[in-house]
């Protein structure tokens, strides 16, 4: 795995790939079975003030090009989150970002403190959750004031560095992006779900998730995943966790040319099982003998083709 | 990709009080042990195990319980449903002679297997538990395909008096099987794996499912992290002797832990 190794936001970590928040993070053994299949961090289900249920089934979806799903933030609410991420950090040592969701600043304070006691090694703000629209309104991350607001404050208290985790639903990334990073955000993290889409049922002429919508996932995002990281990439001096719709290696090498430092693989685990990690590992390994790189940092990164200035100029 | 039917229940067979079995014509590629998730998209999608299986058609067994299956309690022949899967690992298919231990409404499982393990040669021995006479799910059925069948009450008011444990414990005594079989509450099988000696065997289990797709996690056991909807729900005895959650506790729809 040499070739895979890297540093992220101080920590050492064996593989760029990254389970992202609301895939096998529920349990500490979910988070365990994801890391010994070879990613490299893993991230928990993003974590609330108090449990929450979730939404109705169906909460996910397929169609040709990926998924929708609305789980509806559920999870066993913060105390009971970083038991299982304790837990985890006693059978495995690598990193885990800990996710967490507040729709105010002060709950995000409260998460923080929380976390501050844990084991976790990276915070994950989660502002971008797009299926609670109908309990919570627009996701903060469509804000670049709010997102300024939430980072700034959590900064000045979190033990942990910060993971802003964003919406592709928003026409000036780079504008939030900047933001983020100028109010203390140490990375970013993109993309959370698409849309939200919808998805009907012909026969009985209803909405087939019970949320009515739910964001996309899988390959059919993966341009507007890479889009994203580049334009952001072009605008920011801070690391990115870049995902949405990695697949394979070669999904995973264009992210990384796009201006991702580590790599989410989320809705891959169904279509490829739990092996994707070590397999994705297996394939931008063949892919970088293949192109003479020894490591990550010698993939090249496309040329940056938005700047600070032109593209901010550009969303005014 | 993940095919998902809307079809009509073609015939209701209500079983006991509170247990229908929904038959569909529709042809599924399902193996015993296998689930399918049913949703009327008015709010729950739920796993149920498939109960019968042939060329045309496949039935599941429903209890009711909570909001969404007594919604589908009412429902009547004709009625529109809709079904994803099937779904999760399947019972291996022994030749030899095999015990299946079953309670409640965890039984009818047992009869798509029984009648798999039958066409391929199996010597089937069923031991088939319920709280009373009322609750015993599927006696004629299993009589008829021709298993042999030990039917056991904790109340005695039919078959055996005692839990199936009890009745399986005897027959361990006092056969030789060469392969056992367990699917119900998760103390019952505790119970019994407790009792079966060195037998190899498949346990199968129970947990909050969501997306059935191995995904979001919330059906996984420990320590092992195993999703009950992909290396689930059947499993076997190599991973069930590592579970440290078996007969301990479950998740919620939340995720929180919760005692048995």
């Amino acid at each position: 795995m040499e070739m895979l190794r890297t540093e992220f936001l101080g920590k050492k970590v064996s593989s760029p790939l990254v389970l992202p928040a609301g895939v096998m993070g529920m349990s500490f053994s979910g988070l365990h079975f994801s890391a010994i299949s070879g990613a490299g961090v893993v991230t928990s289900k993003s974590l609330t003030l108090n449990s929450r249920t979730g939404h109705k089934g169906p909460v996910i979806a397929e169609f040709e090009g990926g998924f929708i799903n609305a789980m509806g933030l559920c999870n066993p609410g913060i105390e009971e989150g970083l038991a299982e991420i304790n837990e985890f950090k006693k059978v495995c040592d690598k990193p885990v970002i800990v996710s967490v969701f507040a729709t105010s600043t002060d709950d995000f304070i409260k998460l923080t403190k929380y976390v501050n006691t844990s084991k976790g090694d990276f915070l994950e703000l989660n502002l971008s959750c797009p299926n609670v629209f109908d309990e919570f309104g627009i996701p903060l991350a469509a804000s670049k004031e709010k997102v300024a607001e939430i980072i700034a404050s959590v900064k000045k208290i979190s033990k942990l560095p910060i993971i802003a985790k964003l919406s592709p639903n928003v026409y000036n990334i780079s504008e939030i992006a900047l933001s983020a990073e100028k109010a203390g955000a140490d990375a970013l993290c993109l993309i959370n779900t698409v849309g939200p889409g919808m998805l009907i049922d012909k026969k009985m002429v209803k909405p087939i998730l019970s949320n009515r919508t739910g964001g996309l996932s899988g390959p059919c995002v993966k341009p507007i995943a890479l889009r994203l990281v580049h334009e952001v990439y072009s605008c920011v001096n801070i690391p990115i966790i870049g995902m949405g719709g990695i697949t394979y290696g070669d999904d995973a090498i264009e992210i990384i040319m796009a201006g991702a430092t580590l790599v989410g693989v989320g809705t891959a685990v169904h279509y490829r099982g739990i092996e994707v990690f070590s397999k994705i590992n297996e394939e931008m390994k063949i892919f970088m003998k293949e192109e003479n790189y020894a490591n990550l940092n010698e993939i090249p990164k496309l040329e940056k083709l938005w700047t600070k200035d032109s593209h901010c100029q550009l969303q005014k | 990709m993940d095919k998902r039917f809307t079809l009509p229940i073609a015939k209701i067979v209500k079983e006991t009080d509170s247990v229908k079995t929904f038959t569909f014509k529709h042809k599924i590629d399902a193996k015993p042990g296998q689930f399918i998730m049913l949703t009327d998209f008015e709010g729950g999608e739920k796993p149920f195990s498939i109960s019968n299986c042939s060329a045309d058609e496949f039935s599941v067994t429903i209890k009711r319980i909570g909001e969404f299956t007594t919604r589908l309690d009412d429902f009547c022949e004709g009625d529109l449903v809709s079904i994803r899967g099937a779904y999760g690992s399947s019972f291996f298919i022994s030749k030899k002679k095999v015990l299946l231990v079953s309670g409640g409404y965890a039984v009818p499982t047992f009869y798509f297997l029984s009648k798999v393990l039958l066409a391929n040669g199996a010597d089937v021995t069923v031991v088939n538990g319920a709280r009373s006479k009322e609750d015993l799910l599927f006696v004629k059925r299993f009589k008829k395909i021709g298993v042999k069948l030990f039917n056991a009450t904790i109340d005695g008011s039919f078959g055996e008096k005692g839990t199936a444990v009890d009745v399986a414990g005897k027959l361990l005594k006092n056969e030789n099987f060469d392969f056992l079989y367990s699917s119900g509450p998760d103390l019952m099988m505790k119970a019994l794996q407790n009792i079966c000696g060195e037998i190899d065997y498949e346990f199968c289990f129970e947990r909050y499912m969501k997306c059935a797709i191995g995904i979001c996690g919330n059906c996984t056991m420990d320590p092992l992290g195993l999703r009950l909807c992909v290396e689930g729900p059947v499993l076997p005895k190599e991973k069930v002797v590592q579970l440290t959650e078996f007969g301990k506790y479950h998740r919620k729809p939340s995720g929180s832990r919760v005692d048995f």
